[in-house]
């Protein structure tokens, strides 16, 4: 299971068989470039594999205006 | 994904550059890119006196941060819309900022000059994003003239100047097409305006932003209705992941190919400026947009309580 808390709005999801960011970002359904990614303070790329236990950041990027 | 200077894990993926970069890489990519966008349209030099628009959103933090790291001459000028609970928020933040990294600021507050943005709500029929905008803009002309400043930067980045343009291109906006870009020059009464940041997407953006700890959320105006370009920037999100580098091109190509057109075609019929007859400021007309709002607002509020 990986957790997914959601920025802006600050909403919890959690995921089961996700394997990497980039499945994360597709459940979303947010393109790479749409969001920043974090775990344990870090930035992760697409490509990165995530493990059972993985508590995530995704930020969406589009400020208004 | 290997960082593209040093091998070491990358940290960001960047598509329209085919290259991926560490945490220690990102941030030169970062600067690399400012500094050219200042050389290459030549917006100031170390010798200039900069001004920096701060919002308090991540944008224009990132880009007072950046200056100053580079070695520029700049100060903030925070404007204070007087609207409850947002405005605090804001300023809050770009006090804190500014405390943080040593950072000269100064603040406007609309309240004290006396028209907060709630007034103008609640007592203008326009819309009061437009309204507020032109009031910002004002001040920060205003304040950079009168402040001996050589130059305005503002933290417009790349998805705001598309989705500006866009939103221009489908209306065929003639006279906005012929002087959009990142360098506005310096005309009577009106100081130059550019923005450093016009080569950066809102994703490299955030990406320096949360590395160098400016946090980057931060709330919508409670009074935008949150249409403002965002279907536009959603449409270049995909358009940008179809063909990585898309924005820039649309961007660049206008710049060299669509502007100097529109230019051409706008000379014949440009307005002449001279000074508002209350304030001073540059305008078509004889009382500047910005003071008639401003006495339209007084009328409005004396009818009110009378
Ligand atoms: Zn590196
Ligand atoms: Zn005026």
């Amino acid at each position: 299971m990986i957790t997914v808390k959601l920025e802006p709005d600050g909403k919890v999801i959690e995921m089961s068989d996700t394997r990497s960011v980039h499945a994360v970002l597709n459940k979303l359904q947010l393109r790479s470039t749409m969001a920043i990614v974090v775990r344990d303070g870090e930035l992760l790329t697409p490509d990165r594999m995530l493990k059972n236990g993985d508590a995530l950041m995704v930020r969406k990027v589009t400020s208004a205006g | 994904m290997k960082c593209i200077r040093c091998k070491a894990p990358a940290h960001v993926a960047l598509p329209s550059h085919h290259s991926g970069f560490c945490k220690d890489c990102y941030p030169l990519f970062f600067t690399k890119q400012v500094e050219t966008a200042i050389r290459r349209e030549k917006m100031f030099t170390f010798d200039d006196r900069v001004l920096v628009a701060l919002s308090g959103g991540k944008d224009s933090l990132a880009l007072m941060l950046e200056l100053h790291l580079q070695g520029y001459d700049v100060t903030g000028l925070h404007i204070d819309l007087g609207i409850p609970d947002s405005s605090e928020k804001a300023r809050k933040k770009v006090e804190n900022f500014c405390d943080l990294h040593g950072l000269t600021l100064e603040v406007f507050e609309m309240a004290k000059w006396g028209l907060p943005i709630p007034d103008v709500k609640a007592h203008v029929k326009r819309p009061v994003c437009a309204v507020c905008g032109k009031m910002k803009r004002h001040h920060f002309n205003r304040i950079a003239v009168e402040g001996g400043f050589d130059v305005l930067a503002t933290g417009h980045n790349l998805d705001d100047e598309v989705a500006r343009l866009f939103a221009n291109t489908l209306r065929w906006d003639t006279a906005y097409l012929s002087d959009q870009g990142p360098v506005l020059p310096a005309a009577e009464g009106f100081v130059r305006k550019v923005k450093p940041l016009f080569r950066l997407s809102e994703f490299e953006t955030a990406n320096y932003a949360f590395m160098k700890g400016i946090e980057i959320h931060s709330d919508p105006c409670p009074y935008a209705s949150g249409a403002s370009f965002t279907g536009h920037k959603e449409l270049w999100g995909e358009l940008e992941h179809r063909s990585p580098g898309q924005k820039f091109q649309f961007y660049q190509s206008f710049l060299k190919t669509g502007k100097p057109a529109f230019a051409a075609m706008e000379k014949e019929t440009g307005a002449t400026l001279a000074p508002c007859a209350e304030c001073g400021s540059p305008t078509s007309a004889e009382t500047c947009s910005v003071c008639r709002i401003k006495a339209a607002v007084r009328e409005s509020k004396a009818k009110d309580a009378g």
